[in-house]
Parts: structure tokens; sequence; C-alpha cells
């Protein structure tokens, strides 16, 4: 008797949701054994992780703080990825938005708030856009591959970011390479009562809208059409190239959105490496919320939780290895039990039976 | 029609944004008010003049790990000894942080929870926490901050004087080289690096009157194609005599397969190449850090405070000169006779007249540098070929 896996036709409702749950708690039953055989007690670390993340009001603040670049950058990537567009390039798109915010402080004076901060952001969403725009002309046009173009521009970026940050820009009062702080008028505010910047709100505002869009809209139906064949949409007169081009301009405005919340609303400065891998991330947020903009939100609390969490891991004496350990695991599970919404196991009808490797989709 | 409808998204959006900046502007200082009224932490005997430091806890966070056998080593270690030495024990009253990245967000939460379990001073032991630690420190008023590097408003700032040590290696080198012509592999072109540098340069040419030295960029922290690179091309100019700065083991390897010498950095690396490595650069903190310990314990530290120690305090520091390699006992005398006048203050390593590579007087006959120029280092000195 063989056993393989089984296409299924749609997996209930209820199962959805609770397939990734069973697979994070799996992970942490996995990475439990490692945390016992170091000698510490899993259950008292996962729940001092847990308290600490999300417990207490500062704990979710900081969660919240630490996932609003996530937010953006999820987003930015599930949008592309939701017409199989390949953006690996957020963390580009994110610091040239951060870059061009800034290059508005640097070279123009101050100017009142209400017009420096729209200012500011137009010029991140619009640099964001560009940096997407360079590799999906080509994709667009000649069919270059987006993911190597994207990829690739990623480094330009942050070696951009290096450049000025070093260079030009330096605050020379620092022996670190840091921008001079940037005047108050280009503070974002925070969420009146709370230390959250109000990019958590803006974050927010733009997953509805980009929901909004795909549920509503003829554009979002065009672009689910793409993604499920091309040639269909072809056949009913979808301008793929066109659409090709908004999404990724969108995509890219929004990871260079990420760029100006993250300078105007918490650093209020420019630092090299800032996006600190948030692009990447992102990638993983947009699977793991199967590009539904609205679970973005949520996925990305629960990673800035992941790293609050794993400070409070680190300081019951578990080696900082183990918290990234945490976070490895839990994505790999959930990504690796994806295969049970579209699979299930079966073990004697051969013609149905596909190679689990064509499954692993993600 | 369909760009119409993004535009107006885009224009919405735009809206959201500003409507959120101008409304909640005037609301400004009340949110910070109660930011920093509800941030009041935990503390120990704040204040009090007896220093009981089985009550202090000591947080630290750094952005690689303990082991990284080089900076964050030398952290962990100081702090280790420093706390051993005043007899507090290093298992309950130190929480060492790692893997937190130079950026606002992570450090603010690792700070939160330093401040959670009650620490009563925080090391901010990488230096580029500098700039966010300072704006941090003001909403925890019960807790005292130290900073590598940088001296930065509201936080206590700490650095050694490496150069009386990298001065040292550049001198040894200099009295065994048989050429004039030294080498240096140094990491990114950051104030500390560049104070190596130069201090190098002008050890070689204390010991040779000609010597210069080469300067190559890898332009990375740790980087093992590039320093390997960079040492390789200091090897076929005919270099054998080469200073380094960075963390990986690559160049002293390097060395050793091409039968060159080299001094280390950060800690004593005899071990990772041992026919080649001459002798280290040692960071020593402990002295440091035990004195800020007791201060923050006797509620005696300010925050004006700036730790720039040196061989003085045995804080710079080389390691014994690897006697595998220098078989002349002259020259270990020699070294350490120098030793001795750097650390009685009989010898400056930036005194006048020095020039840097441009030409430019930086110090005239008969003075000595500035600390603020030593720490800022934005030149290179005569002996060094090469640009920053």
């Amino acid at each position: 008797m063989k056993f393989g896996f089984e296409k299924r036709d749609r997996m209930p409702g209820y199962m959805r949701i609770l397939n990734p749950v069973i697979f994070v708690i799996l992970a942490l039953a996995f990475c439990g054994i490692l945390i016992l055989t170091l000698g510490f007690n899993p259950l008292s670390v996962y729940t001092k992780m847990l308290k600490s993340a999300f417990g207490t009001g500062r704990g979710l603040s900081q969660s919240i703080l630490y996932s609003i670049p996530l937010m953006l950058c999820g987003l930015a990537v599930s949008v592309a990825f939701k017409m199989n567009l390949n953006n690996i390039g957020a963390e580009g798109q994110y610091a040239i938005g951060a870059f061009a915010a800034t290059a508005i402080v640097q070279f123009l004076p101050p100017m009142p708030v209400c017009i420096q901060l729209p200012v500011m952001f137009l010029v991140a969403i619009i640099a964001g856009a560009i940096w997407g725009g360079i590799a999906v002309l080509p994709k667009a046009f000649w069919d270059v591959n987006e993911t190597i173009v994207t990829l690739m521009l990623n480094y330009v970026a942050l070696l951009v970011l290096d450049y000025v940050c070093y260079g030009p820009w330096r605050n020379t009062t620092l022996t670190v390479p840091y921008t001079d702080t940037f005047p108050e008028s280009a503070w974002l505010p925070n969420i009146p009562g709370t230390n959250i910047g109000i990019g958590f709100l803006i974050a927010i505002v733009v997953a509805i809208v980009i929901y909004l869009f795909f549920r509503f809209t003829t554009s979002g139906y065009q672009i689910s059409v793409i993604r499920n064949s091309i040639s269909a949409a072809k056949y009913a007169g979808i301008n793929i190239k066109k659409n090709i081009i908004i999404v990724m301009l969108i995509s890219g405005a929004l990871a260079g959105m990420a760029g100006f919340v993250q300078v105007c609303g918490l650093t209020h400065k420019l630092q090299p490496n800032l996006p600190n891998n948030a692009g990447f991330t992102a990638i993983v947020i947009a699977y793991l919320s199967k590009f539904n903009p609205l679970v973005v939100i949520l996925v990305s609390i629960f990673f800035g939780g992941l790293t609050t969490g794993s400070y409070a891991v680190q300081i019951s004496g578990v080696p900082s290895q183990v918290a990234t350990l945490i976070q490895g695991a839990i994505l790999l599970f959930v990504l690796a039990g994806e295969i049970f919404t579209r699979y299930k196991f079966s073990f004697s009808h051969k013609e149905k039976m596909v190679s689990a490797n064509k499954g692993g989709e993600a | 029609m369909k760009m119409r409808k993004i535009l107006c998204l885009i224009l919405a959006l735009v809206m959201v944004a500003s409507m959120a900046a101008c409304g909640s502007d005037s609301k400004q200082p009340a949110d910070s008010e109660a930011a920093s009224g509800e941030s009041a932490a935990p503390s120990g005997d704040e204040g009090s003049a007896s220093a009981d430091l089985s009550s202090i806890k000591v947080g630290a966070i750094v952005n690689v790990v303990k082991g990284d056998g080089g900076w964050c080593q030398a952290q962990y270690e100081g702090l280790t000894t420093a706390m051993k030495n005043l007899g507090m024990d290093v298992d309950s009253q130190l929480i060492f942080l790692e893997n937190i990245a130079e950026e606002q967000s992570s450090v603010q939460a690792a700070v939160d929870q330093l401040v959670n379990e009650g620490c009563n001073i925080i090391f901010g032991a990488s230096t580029g926490y500098a700039p966010i630690l300072s704006e941090l420190a003001p909403s925890y008023p019960d807790v005292k901050f130290a900073q590598a590097g940088d001296k930065v408003d509201n936080i206590v700032g700490y650095q050694i004087r490496d150069y009386e040590a990298m001065f040292l290696c550049g001198y040894t080198m200099g009295l065994l080289s048989d050429s004039d012509q030294m080498g240096y592999s140094a990491g990114m072109s950051e104030a500390s690096v560049r104070r190596g540098i130069n201090a190098f340069a002008l050890g070689a040419k204390a010991a040779r009157e000609n010597a210069t030295v080469q300067v190559m960029w890898a332009n990375s922290w740790y980087d093992i194609a590039a320093e390997t690179e960079c040492a390789n091309t200091l090897i076929n100019m005919g270099i054998k005599y080469i200073g380094i700065n960075a963390s990986s083991p690559a160049i002293p390897e390097a060395c050793q397969a091409a039968g060159v010498y080299c001094t280390g950095y950060h800690m004593d690396i005899k071990e990772r190449a041992p026919k080649s490595v001459v002798t280290s650069f040692i960071w020593n903190w402990a002295p440091i850090m035990e004195d800020i310990i007791t201060k923050c314990a006797e509620g005696t530290l300010s925050t004006d405070d700036y730790y720039f120690w040196g061989s003085d305090k045995d804080c710079a520091k080389i390691a014994p000169i690897n006697t595998d390699i220098v078989s002349d006992q002259t020259v270990i005398d020699k070294v350490a006779e120098m030793q001795d006048k750097i650390t009685k203050g009989e010898y400056q390593v930036f005194a006048g007249e020095l020039k840097d590579n441009k030409g430019n007087v930086l110090v005239n006959e008969g003075e000595v540098m500035s600390d603020q120029d030593i720490l800022s280092q934005m030149f290179l000195v005569e002996n060094v070929i090469g640009e920053w």
C-alpha cells in the first residue's frame, strides 16, 4: 500500500484557522524539548515570553511599536504576491523611502508641520514606488525576472543609506554614523495616551483600504484573475502589463511608507541598515497571512511580540540563540503545515496521488 | 478610470496622514508627560551614600553575542570581572542581552525589559546605541545608563585610550621589521578604527624613523572574504608586518599561511595563528566598569561623567609578546620601557609636531592633541598611506 498526499477540495473554515494554531503549538513543543535539554522549564519560559510580549500594557505597546514597519512591508509584499509578482525588494524600497523623507529634512528649510509631514510622506512613497518601478518596467516589457532585480536593488538601497550616513549627512558630533535629529516639525506624533506612533493607525487604514480594493473594485478583481491564470486574464482582455506596473508601484509605495513612518515616527533620524530585515521578515508575514491585508496586521503584531518576548527568554537565562530558534521553528512549522490546507493524507487512491514536494508551495 | 481610483486612494491616505499629524499636534506635550510619569521603574537605593552593592542589578545590551571573540566578549568579560572584584554575584545580578540590533525599536524593547527586571544601571555596550539611549534615558529617571564610545547627553560615556596600546603594537612591529613599509588591514572607517591606524603608524615611526603604513579597507566589520583579500593584497606588496582591526580569524590565518606577521585586536588572539601573531591589543574594561557600578551604588554617578581611561589604569593593554617569534630580548625590553613611559604619562602618542597625510599640521610643536580630537580622529597621520 502506498501513501502520500491527496488534493482536497476545500478546507473547512474552522480548520483553516485551527491549522496554523496547531502547528504553532507543535513548534513550541519541539522547542520545548530543546529548552528542557538545556535545563530550563519550557512552560515557565513560554509564560514569561507571552506575558512580557502581550501581558502588560508596556509589553503590548512595545510589540506593536516593533511591528509597524513589518505591517507596511508585509502589506507591500502581499499586494505584489497577490498577483504572483515576487517583490523581494521591500527592504530596499523601505530604505529608499526613509532616505527620500530624510532628504526633505536635509535639503529644504523647516516647514510648518501640516506641510512638512505630508510632503515627506509623499516623497517617501513616490521614492519607494520608483524603486519598485525600476524592477517592474523590465518585467512588464521584456519579462525580466523581477525576483532577482528587486533582490539586488535591496543592496543598492542599503548602500545608499550607508553612503549618506557615513558621508554627507553624518552628524559629526558622533563617531557612529547617524544623521542629525530631525526638527520637531518632522516628527510624527504618537497616538494620544500611548507611546505607539500614529504609523500604527496609518498601517491599519492602509490594510482596510487594500482589503476593500481587492474586494470591491474591478482592478482588484482583475489582479486576482491574473494571479489565478494569466491566459484567462489575457482572454478576458485584461491589460496585464498595466496591472503589473500598477501593482508594483503600489507595493513599492507601501514599503516606502514604512520608511517614512519609521524615520518620522520613531527614530527621527536616518541610520545605516535602518530596515533591520523588516523587508525580508515581511515576506514570511505575507505568506503566513495568506496575503490577506487584515491578517497581515495581526501576524505582524505576533512577530513584534516574538521579538519583544525573546528578550524575556534571554533574561530567564536561556541562550539568546534559543529565542531566535523559537521564531524560526514557528515559521517553519506553520509553513510546513500549510500543506494540509490544500492536501490531505491518503493511502490508496493512486490516480489522485500527487507528490508531496509539489504541495509545498510556500 | 482605474488610475483615477488609485490616485484617489493615495490622496485619501495623504489626507489621513496630514490630519493625523496636525490634529494631535497640540496634545504632544501632554503625551510625553504621561509617558514619563508612568515609566517610574523599580530602583535600588538611589541617592543613598552607602555603597550597597548587593541590591544593585546590572543590565547590558550588545549587538552580537558575548562569545564573539571580539568586542562584545571584551565588554562581557570586563563586566563580569568588575562585578567579581566588587564581590557581586554575576548569575543573579547581571542581565546580559545579546543580539540587540542598533535600531530604535529593538533597543527600546530591550531596555524596557531590563528596567522591568529591576536593573539600576544599564550598559549600552555597542557604540551604535549612543543616540538611541541618549533619547531614551530621560524617560527612566531612576535608572542610570552608560554608553561605550561617544559622550552623549543624559548618559555616562566610557571609552579606553586604545591608542596607547595600539601605539605599542606598531612600535613592536617597527622594532621587528627589516623594512620601512608596513601594512594595516582595517574594517570600517570609524573613529576608533582610524585611531588604531594612526597610533599604529606613530608607534612604527617611533621605532623606525621612515616607517610608512599602507592601509587596506575591508569596508565591513566581519567579512572573511574581504579581510583575506586585504591581507593578501598587503602580503603581495611585499609587506611582512601587518596591524589589524578585525574580529574574524581571516587575517591572522592568511598571514600565517604566507609566513608574515601581524598583531591582534580586541583580545589576545595568539591561539588563532601562533606562528604569526606577535602581540595583541586588549580592551580591559573592568576598571572602568567597576568604578561606574560603585558610583551608581553610592548614588554619585553623574550623567556628565565621561571615562577615558588608558594604560595608567591598566585599561589599554597588550598581550605578552610571542616569544616563539621574538627571540631578541632587547625588543621585549624596549617595548616594556616604552609602555612604562606611556603609563607614567612621560610619552604622549598624539604630540606635536604632528601632520596628517595631506600635509596639514594637526598639533603644533610642544602641544598635545585634545581629547576631543583624539576621539573624533578626522585624519590619518603623515606616514599612513591611504584615504579614509
